[in-house]
């Protein structure tokens, strides 16, 4: 079986930089790596210093901490959950986070923080109601791992429905801006979201990093967890929570973008990393790195049009579940 | 070590106790079975044990605390449970696999010790799977697969092991061999818990045979008192002969045929 | 979970709540409703709130049809360096260089083309592109111009900005006296009930927040659906049956669908062949062309009134 290398940490890391210093460099207007120094430090052309520090700049951040927010959340679900499927967006996030959003628009409010907020409420409500549904259906907490997922996917099949109702007699532009709002953007960033974001990532994906030898454990079975020492009846439902929360924190930022919490963990695992706690650190750098390559590619792709980023990550759904179906072998 | 007392446990919705006052002692250095027929109770008690099912009535005592005062890590420390089923979701090596034992011991941010290394060898060298050290454990027959997650048991290095049908998926072969490493380890010292169906094996290995029947201890002693087959026709409710096994000297149950062949 | 990490749980909620509404919300802006001020001096805010710029711009960017409309009334077209895909009439206009729909521009394109005054369509979506704009130092504005008394604000406002405030005034005044001219050749007619055919599927038709209906209104006609606030509902075609208007308005496409499926027929105007094309060109914004727009309905709905 493949052991990571040590250079593999420093390489990571290094290709990160570079992704975002191309990131900063690529977009409408075409800047040399010379003029994005320039236009960092704030010299030369004042287009150039725009661009740099209060367009790219601060969506590149944010891309970078979605990406990495995203892959912590996949990676710790599919070990709590014993399931190589498993995504952020599956206890209700994005559902609930879209219905918070549609609603915020339809009433007439868009600005930018009120929309985070929504949407941030709508994902804790429906994460809430998933976890109520599971414990109804399972007797009490301990349940089976799959009535969890069962119950994402009644709140999301009613989050649907609601947002079909909420958008079936609004007026155009809130659909458009609901349906933009749904395919997911860094081009609203400012360096201030990009702060809240990181405090959220450092708070909760911390949290996750630390109790990552709890996954390891639970990615054993509960019984083997149990067995191994671990209180699987408080440290399950907490690392839901917290995946929950980064993903929520992500979608109030940017939007829904799919694929990237549910690809990276695999990515990883296939170099060589097993144990959880370098695997949630070295998702969180994979992550970033493919979402601020997908953010640039939403940029340059189809000018002056931009992508919607969620579309961009999608299309990388393709390659990836066409490998797991060559993998699995009937 | 571990001492069952009056324990009773009630599923929620069962019409009846899963466990209706079984108590049980398994003592160091002895090899302590827990047999009967599906549904008699056994793998409850490993349930109860790992704190996965709570007591009704009764008590558990683990190295003298009542186990409702120990936190898991420290129970995970005292005793070394192998569950009847384990299936990671995601493969790894066998070392890694092993090493899991020592989580009960590691903090969150403690790098690997050598004291952890060297658990983790010897534990692999006493279940004989060192060879398998690399091989990923999607890649195990049953039986490999089965000695691995007590190796990983053996990491822990506490001083009680429960073993819950440990041999399902084990040829002949193997079974002994895992029969034989119990009956080692005990005689090392640690107190083992064995829960099988495997009436013949646990006789010949076992020093205190517990028969549970419909969550009553149904008997209880060393295998020649508990190896009657009046008792065992009545709890298995199939007709059978109890003889003394020639090679081995331990009372062996041969079951009969009802139909005719 | 124990009680007390539920607490602090809900207590770090709450606080990341409050970071992130703080972290987006600097400074809220949100688009106000028009100012029908009938003083001759405009207040000078628009539609973001924000103060409207005066000068004399030199290199114009409009993201509004409307706007650039105007801008061609006022002679400023040869300062035009960006405009919506949509603004195509003469070749100065085309000479501009095409930044998009007008919605959710891309600020790096507009900023590309050096402009000191940039026009925006006053949507929400627009909010954040408006604040990139200023931060970078142009002079925005930011204009609904969804009603007709919103023209003249708009004409003021674009004037001020491009140091032409007299020509605009010129400009207001002709479209306020054709307005005046149509009410009074169609005043003390029979107000024709009429339903106005926007788009198929659904079907969506005008309600009293859209200008078409004021048009329709000023050009003698009475919009069926006059009671529903919104600008573009959609509505249901057993409604429209029962609503009964006397007259179909429609555009070209629209009229030809109308006219051949077989579903409209359950209209009566549609089944009496009342189905009237409008051009849509024409009737597409509340612009310099409203007087000319006004005209043409009230010959469609009044022959021989004009």
């Amino acid at each position: 079986m493949i052991a990571h290398r040590a250079w593999h940490w420093p390489a990571a890391v290094a290709v990160l930089l570079l992704a975002a210093a191309l990131g900063i460099a690529f977009g409408t207007v075409r800047l040399s790596l010379a003029e994005v120094m320039a236009g960092a430090v704030g010299t030369g052309d004042p287009l150039h210093v725009t661009i740099v520090q209060a367009l790219r700049g601060p969506r590149v951040l944010l891309a970078a901490l979605v990406g990495a927010g995203l892959a912590m959340s996949g990676a710790s679900l599919q070990g709590v959950l014993r399931n190589g499927l498993a995504e952020p967006y599956l206890l209700g996030v994005s559902g609930g986070a879209a219905v918070g959003a549609v609603l915020a628009y339809a009433a007439g409010y868009s600005g930018y923080g009120l929309l985070a907020v929504a949407a941030f409420a709508g994902s804790l409500t429906a994460v809430g109601a998933t976890v109520l549904a599971a414990r109804a259906a399972g007797h009490g907490a301990r349940g089976d791992p799959r009535t969890l997922l069962m119950a994402g996917v009644v709140v999301g099949a009613f989050a649907n429905a609601a947002i079909m109702i909420a958008l079936a007699n609004a007026p155009g532009n809130t659909v458009r801006s609901a349906l933009w709002w749904m395919m997911g953007s860094a081009s609203d960033a400012t360096w201030a979201t990009g702060a809240a974001l990181a405090l959220m990532l450092s708070v909760a994906g911390g949290a996750l990093v630390a109790g990552a030898r709890d996954i390891d454990a639970l990615a054993l079975g509960d019984e083997a967890a149990a067995a191994l020492g671990v209180d699987v009846d408080r440290a399950a439902p907490r690392i839901y929570l917290l995946a929950s929360l980064v993903a929520a924190a992500t979608v109030a930022a940017v939007g829904l973008v799919g694929f990237v919490g549910l690809i990276v963990p695999h990515l990883v695992r296939a170099a060589g990393i097993r144990r959880h706690r370098a695997l949630l650190l070295a998702a969180a750098i994979v992550g970033a790195t493919l979402v601020i390559a997908a953010d640039t590619v939403a940029r340059v792709a189809l000018p002056p049009a931009e992508l919607p980023l969620g579309a961009v990550t999608a299309i990388l759904g393709v390659p990836f579940f066409l490998a797991q179906l060559r993998r699995f072998r009937a | 070590m571990i001492e069952f007392r009056d324990a009773v446990v009630r599923y929620h919705g069962a019409p009846s106790p899963a466990v209706n006052g079984v108590s049980l002692q398994c003592p160091a250095a002895q090899v302590t079975a827990v047999v009967g027929p599906n549904g008699s109770g056994k793998s409850t008690l490993v349930r109860v044990l790992l704190g996965r099912q709570p007591l009704a009535a009764g008590t558990l005592h683990v190295d003298g605390t009542d186990r409702r005062q120990l936190s898991q890590r420290a129970l995970a420390r005292l005793v070394a449970i192998v569950p009847q089923r384990e299936e990671p979701a995601f493969p790894m090596t066998v070392r890694e696999y092993v090493a899991l034992g020592r989580l009960p011991h590691s903090g969150a941010w403690r790098a690997e010790t050598p004291g952890d290394r060297d658990a983790v060898a010897r534990a692999l060298t006493r279940t004989g799977v060192e060879d398998l050290h690399a091989r990923p454990t999607d890649e195990l027959s049953g039986g490999e697969w089965q000695r691995v997650r007590v190796a990983r048991a053996l990491a822990q290095d506490a001083p009680a092991l429960v073993l819950d049908e440990p041999t399902t998926f084990l040829d002949v072969g193997h079974e002994m061999a895992l029969f034989e490493l119990a009956s080692t380890l005990a005689r090392g010292g640690l107190a083992v818990l064995l829960v099988s169906h495997q009436l013949n094996l646990v006789a010949r290995f076992a020093d205190t045979m517990v028969l549970l029947e419909r969550g009553r201890v149904a008997a209880a002693g060393p295998p020649d008192a508990v190896m009657s087959a009046r008792v065992l026709e009545a709890v298995y409710e199939w007709p059978l002969v109890v003889i003394r096994d020639p090679a081995s000297g331990a009372p062996a149950v041969v079951p009969l045929r009802r139909s005719p062949s | 979970m124990s009680h007390s990490r539920t607490v602090v749980g809900v207590i770090g909620c709450v606080a990341l709540a409050a970071a992130i509404t703080l972290a987006g919300c600097a400074p809220r802006e949100e688009p106000s409703r028009a100012v029908t001020d009938t003083a001759a001096l405009p207040p000078p805010v628009d539609d973001f709130r924000h103060e409207a710029p005066r000068g004399e711009a030199r290199r114009i960017v409009s993201l509004n049809p409307a706007t650039t409309e105007l801008l061609v009334a006022l002679g400023a077209a040869d300062r035009l360096v960006g405009r919506t895909s949509w603004d195509l009439y003469t070749p100065a206009v085309r000479r501009a260089r095409d930044l998009g729909n007008g919605i959710r521009p891309n600020v790096e394109a507009v900023l590309e083309t050096r402009p000191d005054l940039v026009i925006l369509y006053g949507s929400e979506d627009n909010v954040i592109a408006a604040r990139r704009f200023r931060d970078a130092g142009v002079a925005t504005l930011s204009l609904k111009l969804d009603r007709i008394g919103q023209l003249e604000r708009a004409a003021l406002l674009v004037g001020a900005a491009v140091g032409q405030e007299g020509r605009a005034r010129v400009v207001v005044d002709s479209v306020h006296r054709t307005l005046d001219s149509v009410r009074a050749a169609v005043e003390g007619k029979p107000r024709l009930r009429a339903f106005w055919h926007v788009w198929d599927a659904p079907i969506i038709t005008i309600g009293r927040g859209s200008f078409l209906h004021e048009l329709v209104e000023i050009a003698g006609g009475e919009n069926v659906y006059d009671d529903v606030s919104t600008p573009s509902p959609r509505v249901e075609l057993e409604d429209i049956a029962r609503r009964d208007p006397a007259v179909v308005l429609a555009g070209p496409v629209g009229a030809r669908r109308i006219r051949s499926e077989q579903r409209w027929r359950a209209v009566r105007a549609v089944r009496n062949g009342r189905v009237l094309v409008v051009d849509t060109n024409l009737v597409a914004r509340p612009s310099v062309r409203l007087g000319e727009a006004a005209v043409s309905l009230a010959r469609l709905l009044h022959p021989g009134s004009l």
